[in-house]
């Protein structure tokens, strides 16, 4: 049952008190895979990481590594090893030693330790600095030291617990790609945590959102990016813009108009059969939307805003602009196809129209009041005027 | 500035003149009447010196021992666990550093006189681990405060158990500390008179108690500047090397 | 499984908190019971302690020779603690905002004459205060001092070495704190207008209140009990009450009476303590450490 499934997590719930870090969550990871826990920082991730690694018990549930139930297992005698945030390396020790740690407390033959440690050497490319003490080497050296001390003990499973989140913006580019190279050569699974969307979408395989010790969603990068199913996953990753409505009528099966307050009806594509009179929210991604100061040509399946620019931010790849339309402000991101200069540009106070295929926008459950402060927090300015 | 040299003139300029007096050949240290090692030669001929000098050092080696480990312990349940139970502890562990010296010579006297114990050099031993185990721990527990708890976790993911992990990782690391708190608990040892003088008896005099009756009663004091000369000397040895040790260490 | 792993760590804790827990329930809760147990027994005419429950003791210490050497002891730990802090504010933020190295250099000569012996140290003002000493002998000479004048045994001498031997601990948590403190403060309010005395008062000195809380505390408090410095300077003029507390103790075996005073002195160290944790409590939720060298 469990061939091909490296970790499988059943029914997992941990309380600190009375707060829920994880509620009962399940999730199975395959062998070899890249997979990413991602969420805010207070949604049960790292809890779940440290559970896997077995730092911290869970109330219910079950945790299975290659079939072993492992729940019961302090961490020294689970199979996994962890990559901490702070690296965790020992600072009395050389790197040579640290290394070879999980090694002698296994109490291997000091030629084998002494083979081993320098094949680890050589794949992060430290020989040259065995015995330098931690604290005389840089961020992106203790990375590496961290990832050859643990993968030594030839883990089944590598957990990384925001192993970037130490490092500068490009040296942890560079330690992403090099992550990817480690992951392609050793062939084990990786458990990887972060609250960065970047990291996680050009890492892994597939991606757990976590929101409040719950899973909101599993999936592969573009899945969840592209077909958000709730309101949460839609603003956690990338930006979006939200409006509030109802379902007014069914068109035909696949789509039906929505009555947004404060804005008007819209066509929506209905993927997940919501009743007529509910209350939804509708996403549209900032670079979903096209903007132009000419009326755009009638066709079907397509939603046709006019408004008035309010704000533009030039950004090299591409301008955002802010439009306000009804009582909203739509933010809207546009590609540079051409070069700009020799284009008539939108200013602010023009008069522009904006429109969107059917397709592009999604109808979700409305969120609830708390998780709106979450959905505020990236650069959407799309909020109703009150 | 101004004010910071003339603290240090204050703190330095009486002890200075002690030491010129240790080699003053007149009695009273007002003049100069010439240079003399004869203090000297007569303090290494005082017999009860010596003895009280090997009571003191007992004392101090048995009592820092037993502070380190108790103090040690007591630090690391202060800063692991944070429960009621802990801060009643931290409230024990503090208080004994700012109760008056005399209050604590004053009550182990009558404690160790209702528990029918014979004054001597056991119960000054217990009495100079009660006031150094608080040291300790606070020595101990300023260096845990930057103590990264997640190596305890990483060593414990590589496989080591409990004893792995406290002899390979915990005390390594908190070694410094440790030894830091040891030399504190040494030196107060060693330098305490008051709570010593309530809590000794026929035959436990150490040499604090034996400086101060030879103040109080002794014709000799140039003896006193000699012998006190001695004791700066070894303070600073112990001073600039420790100071020399830790300054290796962080280069 | 929970349940064993909460009983397992509940154990460690129960394990390393048990030694100094107990030790200090034994030696030093217990004693500071015992000396206010004591204080309510009789007196037996050969110096020990009678049976049977008085409160002769307490009724004694309103013998008139008491006020004063508790008002004695007041005012001197008053005013070694004052100008304690007054010399150390400025010698802390000195030594906090001097080059590093210096910093080091200075912070040793501070720390050694407090490694020094105490009694010694003591011992070194005796000799340079005594009649045939220097510092008489060279007031004498510039025709400060009248050659009989008496340096030693009065109020003085005493408050002199009290300040002498307290001030490094002044000191220490002074320049703790002003290490810590964010000098670019001074110059945000030099730069909104403040004079430099101005910048000082209104910004470093609150920001190193900890410190100073501290300072107030290591200090004002060992004062109170001092008794080897009035004992070897004071005499009779100078007694506080630890020479009291002594002379009850060796000198008249009056144990009840020595209790007595010592829980006096007790109530009188609890008082301030109590004051001043809880404004460091209020300042800083969790028991941090405090570190006092």
């Amino acid at each position: 049952m469990s061939g091909e499934n490296s970790i499988e997590i059943v029914d997992v719930t941990k309380r600190f008190g009375s707060f829920t870090a994880v509620d009962n969550v399940s999730l199975s990871i395959k062998r070899g895979e890249f997979f990413s826990l991602l969420g805010p920082s207070g949604c049960g991730k790292t809890t779940l990481l440290r559970m896997i690694a077995g730092f911290e018990q869970p109330e219910v549930g079950q945790l299975i590594l290659n079939g072993d139930d492992i729940t019961r297992l302090p961490p020294n005698e689970r199979k996994v090893n962890t990559i901490f945030q702070s690296y965790a390396l020992f600072p009395h020790m050389t790197l040579w030693d640290n290394i070879a740690y999980g090694l002698k407390i296994a109490r291997r033959s000091s030629r084998e330790i002494k083979s081993e440690v320098e094949k680890m050497l050589s794949l992060i490319q430290m020989e040259d600095h065995a015995y330098k003490k931690p604290d005389q080497i840089s961020g992106g050296q203790k990375q590496r030291v961290a990832i050859a001390r643990a993968l030594i003990n030839k883990p089944q499973v590598l957990l990384l617990d925001e192993p970037l989140a130490a490092l500068d913006l490009k040296l942890r580019q560079r330690m992403l790609i090099e992550l990817d190279n480690i992951h392609d050569e050793v062939g084990i699974t990786f458990i990887y945590v972060t609250h960065d969307q970047g990291e996680a979408m050009s890492l892994s395989d597939r991606i757990a959102v976590m929101n409040k010790g719950r899973i909101e969603q599993i999936g592969k990068p573009g899945e969840i990016y592209e077909a958000p199913r709730s309101s949460f996953v839609a603003a956690f990753i990338g930006d979006t813009n939200f409006f509030e409505g109802t379902v007014a009528e069914a068109i035909d099966d696949d789509y039906n108009r929505t009555r947004v307050d404060g804005l008007g009806d819209v066509i929506c594509f209905n993927d997940k059969n919501i009743q007529l009179n509910a209350p939804i929210h509708l996403s549209i991604r900032p670079e979903k939307f096209r903007i132009s100061r000419d009326q755009p040509e009638a066709q079907p399946k397509h939603n046709v805003l006019s408004g008035v620019v309010e704000d533009i931010v030039y950004l090299g790849s591409h301008t955002r602009y802010w439009v306000r339309t009804g009582d909203y402000r739509i933010s809207i991101n546009q590609q540079h196809g051409r070069f700009l200069l020799d284009e008539r540009p939108i200013k602010w106070k023009d008069h522009v129209f904006v429109w969107w295929h059917a397709d592009d926008g999604f109808m979700l459950e409305q969120y609830s009041e708390s998780d709106e402060q979450l959905m505020t927090l990236p650069d959407a300015p799309a909020t109703t005027v009150s | 500035m101004f004010t910071t040299v003339l603290v240090l003139l204050f703190f330095y300029i009486p002890i200075l003149l002690l030491v010129l007096n240790s080699f003053n050949a007149a009695r009273f240290g007002g003049q100069w009447e010439g240079f003399t090692l004869d203090w000297y030669v007569r303090l290494f001929n005082d017999g009860p010196i010596w003895t009280a000098l090997r009571n003191t050092l007992i004392i101090a080696v048995s009592s820092t021992l037993v502070s380190m480990v108790l103090g040690t312990l007591a630090a690391f349940a202060l800063h692991r666990y944070n429960t009621r139970l802990q801060r009643i502890h931290y409230t024990l562990i503090y208080t004994p550093l700012v109760v008056p010296d005399i209050l604590m010579g004053m009550s182990l006297l009558l404690f160790f006189v209702a528990a029918g114990l014979q004054l001597g050099l056991t119960t000054i031993f217990l009495a100079h681990v009660s006031f150094c185990i608080s040291y300790v721990a606070m020595v101990v527990l300023a260096r845990l405060q930057d103590f990264d708890f997640s190596v305890i976790e990483a060593s414990q993911d590589l496989g080591a158990g409990w004893w792995d992990t406290t002899w390979r990782v915990l005390l390594p690391m908190l070694a410094p500390g440790i030894a830091a708190g040891g030399l504190l608990a040494f030196t107060l040892s060693i330098d305490d008179f008051v709570i010593t003088f309530f809590v000794s008896g026929p035959g436990s005099t150490t040499l604090p108690i034996r400086i101060y009756s030879m103040m109080k009663h002794s014709r000799n004091m140039p003896i006193i500047n000699a012998l006190s000369t001695l004791l700066l000397v070894v303070t600073f040895i112990a001073v600039w090397s420790s100071q020399r040790l830790t300054r290796e260490k962080r280069t | 499984m929970n349940h064993l792993a909460a009983k397992r760590k509940s154990l460690t804790e129960w394990l390393v908190t048990t030694p100094s827990f107990v030790w200090l329930i034994i030696f030093f809760v217990l004693p500071t019971i015992t000396i206010f147990a004591i204080a309510f027994r009789p007196t037996n005419i050969d110096g020990g302690i009678g049976g049977g429950w008085t409160l002769d003791t307490w009724r004694s210490l309103a013998n008139p020779n008491y006020p004063v050497i508790v008002w004695r002891t007041l005012r001197l730990s008053v005013a070694t603690t004052f100008i304690c802090l007054a010399f150390a504010v400025p010698c802390g933020y000195f030594m906090a905002r001097v080059r590093d190295s210096w910093r080091q250099t200075l912070l040793l000569l501070v720390v050694v004459p407090f490694w020094t012996n105490f009694l010694v140290r003591v011992f070194a003002w005796r000799e340079l205060l005594h009649p045939e000493g220097w510092l008489k002998q060279g007031l004498v000479f510039l025709g400060l001092a009248s050659p009989d004048a008496q340096l030693l045994y009065n109020e003085y001498a005493v408050l002199l070495v009290l300040i002498y031997t307290h001030l490094p601990f002044a000191i220490l948590p002074v320049y703790a704190a002003a290490e810590k403190f964010d000098f670019r403060l001074m110059e945000a309010a030099r730069d909104l207008g403040a004079g430099a005395l101005r910048a000082f008062w209104n910004v470093f000195i609150p920001g190193i209140s900890r410190g100073l809380l501290t300072a107030f505390l290591v200090v004002f408090i060992p004062a109170l009990g001092s008794y080897v410095i009035p004992d070897i300077m004071g005499g009779p003029s100078g007694e506080m009450i630890g020479n009291k507390i002594a002379q009850r103790t060796f000198s008249d075996r009056n144990w009840p009476h020595a209790s007595g005073l010592s829980a006096l002195l007790t109530l009188a160290v609890l008082g301030p303590m109590v004051v001043v944790l809880m404004l460091q409590g209020r300042k800083q939720p969790s028991p941090g450490g405090e570190k006092k060298t």
